[in-house]
């Protein structure tokens, strides 16, 4: 069944736990490769610039180190994200802050990349610190009772920047892939600093696991290539051996959660030889520990697919009867995307045609109209 | 000084481009990847010019829901713009140095590769942004 499972990846990694994400069309400047030492240089002056435009500069010690200088201080790049994803803000607050804090974007490049005029993301910026500031936080490691809440929170937060920047496929949406490279940059110095933490390795290796499949992800014309049509070749094999090692390190530590799951979905997914050859009795297993942990529709349609290429289309078209009645997901081209490929699997050609066309006309995103329109037409077998 | 850059389409053109099958011919996957191509540069070019303020585009126009009042009450009802030819269908705020420049600027619009029913018929409008009380004064 081609198409489906590569949608329905793209679709878990789009939606977070707290809802749907916006996704504007959005350029990011090149940023991947900043460092520290550019940071300090170009502070100084930046701080000017910013001051021009009413941005707070930044106190001294919320600088954070990059991620390949050792140690000693450590601990404040730990507490500065702990900070920038405290849960007095919201989640968009979050990103911007962390971005600018850590990730060392300038205001100008984060308003660029969620593409927001920048004095809005100014705005943003320096309300957010504000909002820090008058709460009372101290700088400090949170106490160890509100530590591991806290750290999801951190993860959270670099999980939804990776997703901005993987989610935007090519055409008129374009490739943020600066984005994700700076969300697996963070994610690295994370877990570089928690070595021992399971869902720190989880998310980085999901990350490496997921971004691994990029380059084959869109063809010549800028359209999404389906997992089950990509050229295999063309995925990043560093990527994919770091990413395997990084589970395969962290799952038999205990105790696992989310990202380690998804990370070990994914793991079998690059491993696999072709689509043909993809260990789907595995998945089906792995999803079903995700169900466990997770109350997230998009993880209950991506196990439904599985269940479908284990046990057959009817099998997931049933799974799926379900999650009809779940307003989270109903009207959501996601679900007639799946409920499509089923019904196309199980030889009902009218029937799906119907549902891609549902799906279309669910979605205000142009490539993925072309893409089930595409599919319908072809059901239609009058062009 | 800001400037806004307006351009639109049809609900068929909307059609054409989503690859829905209908009476127009549809856009190939060249002709829609060789738009794409067009406007990432065209953006990219504003953003590193630093005359890019935003750009947006819109949904297509039969998602369209306008607001009326009836009896002092605001009633939605779908969009009227079905059948119109002219729908706002995306635009650009520029900060630049003068109409002229603004206008030059939209200009390049021209060059975006597109079947030719589409060309044929396209237009943009530059229209001067009052951004504040005090240029709305005499």
């Amino acid at each position: 069944m081609p198409g489906t499972e590569e949608a329905l990846l793209a679709a878990a990694m789009q939606w977070p736990d707290d809802g749907v994400p916006e996704h504007p069309r959005g350029w990011l400047i090149t940023v991947a490769s900043r460092r520290l030492t550019d940071l300090l240089r170009g502070e100084q002056a930046r701080q000017r610039r910013e001051d021009t435009v009413a941005s707070r500069a930044l106190p001294e010690q919320w600088l954070a180190p990059a991620a390949d200088r050792p140690a000693s201080d450590a601990d404040d790049t730990l507490v500065l994200l702990f900070m920038c994803c405290h849960p007095v803000l919201s989640p968009a607050s979050q990103i911007a802050l962390t971005l600018r804090a850590v990730g060392g974007l300038t205001a100008a490049e984060i308003a660029r990349a969620f593409l927001v005029p920048e004095a809005t993301m100014t705005r943003r910026i320096s309300r957010a610190k504000q909002r820090i500031k008058d709460s009372g936080i101290p700088f400090a490691m949170p106490p160890g009772g509100e530590r591991s809440e806290r750290l999801a929170a951190v993860l959270h937060v670099l999980y939804l920047i990776f997703n901005e920047g993987y989610a935007s496929t090519s055409g008129p949406e374009l490739q943020r892939a600066e984005l994700s490279a700076e969300a697996i940059r963070l994610a690295r110095m994370v877990h570089r600093l928690l070595p021992d933490d399971g869902e720190a390795t989880g998310l980085l290796a999901l990350m490496l696991l997921t971004d691994a499949r990029r380059p084959a992800r869109t063809g010549p014309d800028g359209g999404l290539v389906p997992m089950a049509e990509q050229d295999r070749s063309r995925w990043n094999a560093d990527d994919i051996a770091e990413g395997v090692a990084l589970i395969t390190g962290a799952l038999p530590r205990g105790p696992t959660g989310p990202y380690q799951l998804q990370a070990a979905i994914a793991a079998v997914h690059d491993e696999a030889p072709s689509a043909e050859a993809t260990d789907w009795p595995q998945i089906v297993a792995l999803y079903e520990l995700l169900r466990r942990i997770s109350d997230n529709p998009v993880v209950a349609l991506n196990h439904a697919v599985a269940v479908a290429m284990v046990d057959g289309p009817h099998a997931g078209l049933e799974l799926l009867g379900a999650l009809q009645a779940d307003e989270r997901i109903a009207g959501d081209h996601r679900l007639h995307a799946v409920r499509a490929h089923l019904l196309e699997m199980a030889g009902d050609r009218a029937g799906a045609r119907d549902a891609y066309q549902a799906a279309a006309r669910c979605t205000t995103n142009l490539p993925q109209q072309r893409y089930l329109h595409a599919r319908a037409a072809r059901l239609t077998g009058d062009r | 000084m800001k400037y806004m850059i307006l351009t639109y389409a049809s609900q068929r053109d909307y059609d054409g481009m989503a690859g829905k099958p209908a009476e127009e011919r549809v856009w190939s996957a060249e002709e829609f990847a060789a738009m794409g191509e067009f406007m990432e540069a065209f953006n990219k070019d504003l953003a590193d010019s630093g005359e890019l303020v935003e750009t947006r585009a819109l949904a297509a126009p039969v998602l369209t829901r306008r607001l009326r009042l009836q009896n002092g009450v605001p009633v939605a009802t779908d969009g009227p713009y079905a059948e119109a030819q002219e729908v706002l269908a995306g635009y650009w705020i520029v900060e630049c140095d003068s109409f002229d420049r603004a206008t030059e600027i939209a200009a390049r619009l021209a060059g975006c590769p597109a079947p030719e029913q589409v060309a044929a018929t396209a237009v943009a409008d530059v229209r001067p942004i009052a951004d504040s009380v005090a240029e709305l004064e005499p």
